[in-house]
């Protein structure tokens, strides 16, 4: 299975939210990083068949989406940033239905209904009606019905915003799990949510492709960038407005500081271990001041 | 959420993807059960009939005729009386129409599920024809309960009261199948059609098929009537009237003329009302107009098939 990506453009009006991108995705997570309004989510709806692209490409095991869409659905997971539900339904009629939407047999469906409950572990509120559910509750229903066809791609928008902590955790570990056989694409902004999980990142800004690398290459890249520092009030907030912070923790007596720049911003700063957010951060960085330039 | 997640991977989906059910079936099946899953659905519709119920029992005895010593009145649920009745009882009905059916595809995206069921691989025209059937069904079942309120209350009205004559199902079916059951569809098509076409437009489409719909039944036909009246409508237009109105007034002038020439020999109040229960109870002549309103009902699912045909599942615009 190869999902392939080629110039991908998409113009609303005058502006473009995404221009240019190209990639090739196989079995394996992908995370897609960037700020709200980088094109995540306009790519994803085109790669999901429900956006028609302005210009360039995307096939499916080398099939134009564009006229083969059919092929591509048969296999396709798909969550939605926002989607809604039938009211009238309980969560398992609703995954029945969206079953049938997917041309799975009667009692093929009913049995995978049952199995995407349990992964999800929705068994005991499976017979509840939709509107009673909790936002966790219905992300679960959401991810369940996106797993109904054992689909080989999985595109997932934003999973986890609007869920608490706790139920962000198990998210990202049922995602994890179901990785296999299967490419899934993970869209979000929050790093932490693609850390665990991502074997390969790629970053979106303002609808260009900024990168498109492994975890462990944009730590690598971000290595000798980030500093810590533990100073006074006055001189963490001088700190702050001149290079780019990415934690900033009162304590007693001071202020600890992690920044990133490639320099050593304060004598007192010392270089420490990026997390990847902060190299997420180095690089959005790095393309907002060459774009200055 | 469960441990067992490896169950997926036991699957072989593609092998078991064979047998597909039919995908106009699964979507009317599925949209079946939707409605009947609805309890608002369900209480509008009980309420519908009890009030269609209240109107017919409301209009059951129709103006008093009075000639010389003698009166009688036009049972409301006779051929005569539903033709003044009919019209304005299909307006309510048709008010209703455009809330059962047109946002029957366009709701998905005002729920935001069209991009969970557009990513599906059910077919666009099973999905759009699939939606439109069972509004349309739904809308036959509204327009059902019309019929089921004249008979009903014509066979209640006829035990308690020896004097009302019992409705004539075959008379009744006539008129309800050539006024109420074209409308019905036509205005479901049409509400579905455009509504699908320009689902940003739903409101909009909505009040000008309402609109329409009341300038159609309540001012063409005074406009027309007063100039000309009752004896020179003109016929093509009393044929092709979709509400119904006009092809009404027209057919009133073939039964009130019956009724002088007869009345001389009714000598009582009860041989008077028994003369005019003949008279109103006589099989209308659905000739004329019958096959106009078909064409308009056929036409209108003309505009669904091109709603289906034009229906787009990959969209320009971000939020559509």
């Amino acid at each position: 299975m190869e999902l392939e990506i080629e110039r991908l453009g998409k113009r609303y009006g005058q502006q473009w939210a995404l221009r240019g991108l190209s990639l090739r995705c196989e079995p394996g997570m992908l995370g897609l990083v960037g700020p709200n309004g980088a094109g995540k989510t306009t790519m994803m709806r085109m790669v999901a068949t429900l956006l028609d692209p302005t210009e360039g490409s995307i096939r499916w095991n080398g099939k134009d989406i564009r006229h083969h869409g059919a092929t591509l659905r048969q296999v396709l997971g798909y969550l939605p940033q926002e989607f809604g539900i039938y009211q009238e339904f309980t969560g398992r009629q609703f995954l029945r239905y969206l079953a049938a939407m997917k041309g799975l047999p009667t009692p093929l469906a009913q049995r995978r209904v049952d199995e995407v409950l349990e992964i999800v572990a929705m068994q005991q509120m499976a017979d509840r009606k939709l509107p009673t559910y909790s936002g966790g509750m219905k992300q679960r229903i959401g991810i369940a019905q996106a797993l109904l066809n054992d689909p080989e791609l999985l595109i997932v928008d934003e999973p986890t915003a609007g869920l608490d902590p706790a139920e962000r955790v198990r998210f990202r570990t049922l995602l994890a799990s179901l990785t296999g056989d299967r490419a899934i694409i993970l869209s979000t902004h929050i790093i932490s949510d693609v850390e665990a999980v991502a074997n390969r990142l790629v970053i979106l800004q303002q609808g260009r492709m900024l990168a498109d690398t492994t975890p462990e290459a944009l730590l690598t890249g971000a290595a000798g960038k980030v500093w810590s520092v533990a100073t006074d009030q006055a001189t963490a907030l001088r700190l702050q407005a001149t290079y780019q912070v990415s934690t900033m923790v009162n304590q007693l007596g001071g202020v600890s500081l992690r920044m990133i720049s490639a320099m050593r911003p304060h004598e007192g700063a010392v270089v420490v271990d990026p997390t990847l957010e902060e190299a997420y951060l180095l690089v959005t960085q790095q393309s907002v001041a060459a774009s200055m330039l | 959420m469960s441990s067992s997640i490896t169950a997926l991977s036991t699957l072989h989906m593609q092998q078991r993807m064979t047998q597909r059910p039919h995908p106009l079936l699964a979507v009317l099946a599925w949209e079946l059960r939707r409605f009947a899953a609805s309890r608002v659905f369900w209480l509008q519709a009980l309420g519908l009939f009890c009030f269609l119920v209240l109107l017919t029992w409301a209009q059951a005895t129709l103006d008093q005729y009075s000639k010389r010593i003698v009166s009688a009145f036009i049972p409301g649920t006779s051929a005569w009386g539903l033709l003044v009745t009919l019209p304005p009882m299909l307006m309510l009905l048709v008010v209703l129409l455009p809330f059962v059916t047109a946002d029957g595809v366009a709701r998905d995206r005002q729920r935001h599920m069209r991009g969970l069921v557009m990513s599906t691989v059910v077919p666009s025209w099973a999905y759009v024809w699939g939606r439109y059937l069972i509004g349309l069904l739904m809308s036959l079942g509204l327009a059902v309960l019309l019929l089921a309120a004249i008979l009903g209350v014509g066979m209640v009205l006829h035990l308690t009261d020896s004097g009302y004559p019992a409705p004539e199902p075959g008379t009744v079916l006539v008129l309800w199948g050539g006024m109420v059951v074209p409308a019905t569809v036509l205005v479901a098509s049409v509400s579905f059609a455009l509504v699908t076409l320009f689902p940003r437009l739903s409101t909009a489409v909505k009040l000008v098929i309402l609109v329409s719909w009341v300038v159609g039944a309540m001012v063409l036909p005074i406009l027309i009537y007063l100039p000309s009246g009752p004896n020179a409508l003109p016929t093509g237009y009393s044929a092709w009237d979709p509400t119904s109105e006009l092809t009404a007034l027209a057919m009133l002038q073939r039964y009130q003329p019956n009724v002088d020439p007869q009345s001389a020999a009714a000598m009582s109040t009860a041989q008077f009302q028994s003369l005019i229960n003949t008279i109103a109870n006589k099989a209308p002549d659905v000739s004329t107009w019958l096959t106009p309103h078909l064409i308009e009902a056929g036409l209108s699912l003309l505009l669904v098939a091109a709603a289906a045909f034009g229906f787009q599942r990959f969209r320009h615009t971000f939020g559509a």
